[in-house]
């Protein structure tokens, strides 16, 4: 090997080792590794000008990934924390929940999406799992047709009803239903400052008549403690529950999200006691 | 944080093309893509290797290929080579891709058809 390329080999290897840290953390010593083998066959094919551009490439690259590091970490340090997302559990003594409507658990989680969030709404009332059908929530000041995450209409609510919501401060969200130009119903969502506990103020027509709730959640990791999941569910996985169509009808299920993947558990019969898992994706 | 539509990436930077395009057939190495779109473009298009291992791990970073957790076996290949696969999102934006220049090349037909019938 002649003198001009370990020279340059060792050029590259010292260029490589500069990367930044969080660079090298995600593609290890391939860069160094790649290059030290390149060396050799571009002096061969390409020469002096082979060999500067290998150069060149890394030398330039160098500056750009630090700046890219550097922004990344400014991003992460500026960006500030969504404090609605996650799951929120009711708080019993505080809340005051319309009689019609008790449950003896109540839980509301927020997914952030790109355009607000997916509320999910579910508890345990009469020692029944229950649940509302996810609706998103937009806090946008747009207008939009009221219609479940699959795009089709929502039995109980009048054709042309519109949803909009609004953020009025970044503690606040509200979100409310029309039609014909009349209020529907909606609901407020507040984070106290601390960040530790969600106000809901929510009124409107349900399927039993006009109700009023001030509901007052605490955020919560905690699973739900319904009886046919016990024994079933790790604690550190993330646990909702949701409805979905089972045979022509809206059911409550569990999902249980973990390692990127997501299992479904139906509550197929209440009375066995038993939550079966369904199916996995 | 939510995760980008796989809209949100077209058009499609052309060294991510590449790269997807190389790890549609199954996992390979940073110096296999290289080689692969070396190849496959009759040498005109050499990912060099800082420019290679940018791309890479900004898409390891949007999600659309990730580090394989296999190994070849020693004797077959260096253990000590990274290996990249495809993720849903990288094919799907490698699907998207490929319909946008499809389309781009079906309007360009169009308009050369109308020029020579003119």
């Amino acid at each position: 090997m002649n003198f001009w390329v370990s020279s340059c080999q060792r050029i590259y290897r010292g260029l490589a080792r500069a990367f930044p840290y969080e660079f090298r953390m995600i593609c290890g010593d391939g860069l160094e590794r790649l290059g030290e083998d390149m060396v050799p066959r571009v002096w061969q094919q390409w020469g002096i000008v082979g060999i500067v551009r290998l150069l060149a490439d890394i030398a330039l690259c160098l500056p750009y990934e630090y700046l890219s590091t550097w922004i990344a970490k400014l991003t992460e340090d500026t960006v500030i924390e969504d404090l609605l997302e996650g799951t929120w559990k009711g708080n019993k003594e505080k809340s005051k929940w319309d009689p019609k409507y008790t449950p003896e658990e109540a839980y509301l989680r927020f997914e952030a999406t790109d355009t607000g969030y997916i509320l999910f709404a579910y508890g345990i009332k009469d020692g029944q799992a229950v649940a509302e059908r996810p609706r998103p929530i937009f806090p946008d000041g747009k207008r939009r047709p009221v219609v479940d995450l699959n795009g089709r209409p929502i039995p109980g609510v009048p054709p042309g009803a519109m949803a909009y919501g609004s953020r009025p401060d970044p503690y606040t969200i509200e979100g409310w239903v029309e039609a014909d130009g009349k209020v529907l119903g909606g609901g407020t969502y507040k984070i106290s400052e601390d960040g530790n506990t969600l106000t809901v103020t929510s009124e409107g027509m349900g399927m039993k008549g006009p109700f009023k709730v001030v509901a007052v959640l605490t955020e919560s990791s905690v699973i739900p403690t319904h009886p046919l999941l016990k024994g079933r569910i790790k604690r550190d996985h993330l646990l909702t529950l949701d409805s979905r169509y089972i045979a022509g009808r809206l059911e409550p299920c569990f999902y249980n999200k973990f390692d990127g993947r997501m299992a479904v558990y139906e509550i197929r019969d209440p009375g066995e006691g038993e939550a079966a898992e369904a199916e996995q994706s | 944080m939510p995760r980008k539509k796989p809209e949100a990436f077209l058009p499609l930077k052309s060294h991510w093309f590449h790269i997807l395009l190389s790890l549609l057939e199954g996992e390979q190495h940073g110096y296999g893509i290289m080689l692969e779109v070396l190849e496959r473009s009759g040498g005109k298009v050499r990912l060099w290797p800082a420019t290679l291992y940018g791309s890479l791990k900004r898409l390891i970073k949007e999600g659309l290929i990730a580090e394989s957790g296999e190994r070849p076996a020693p004797e077959l290949d260096d253990a000590r080579r990274r290996y990249y696969k495809l993720t849903a999102l990288g094919q799907r934006v490698l699907d998207l891709e490929t319909d946008r220049l499809k389309q781009l090349v079906r309007i360009l037909q169009a308009k050369r058809k109308q020029e020579a019938q003119s």
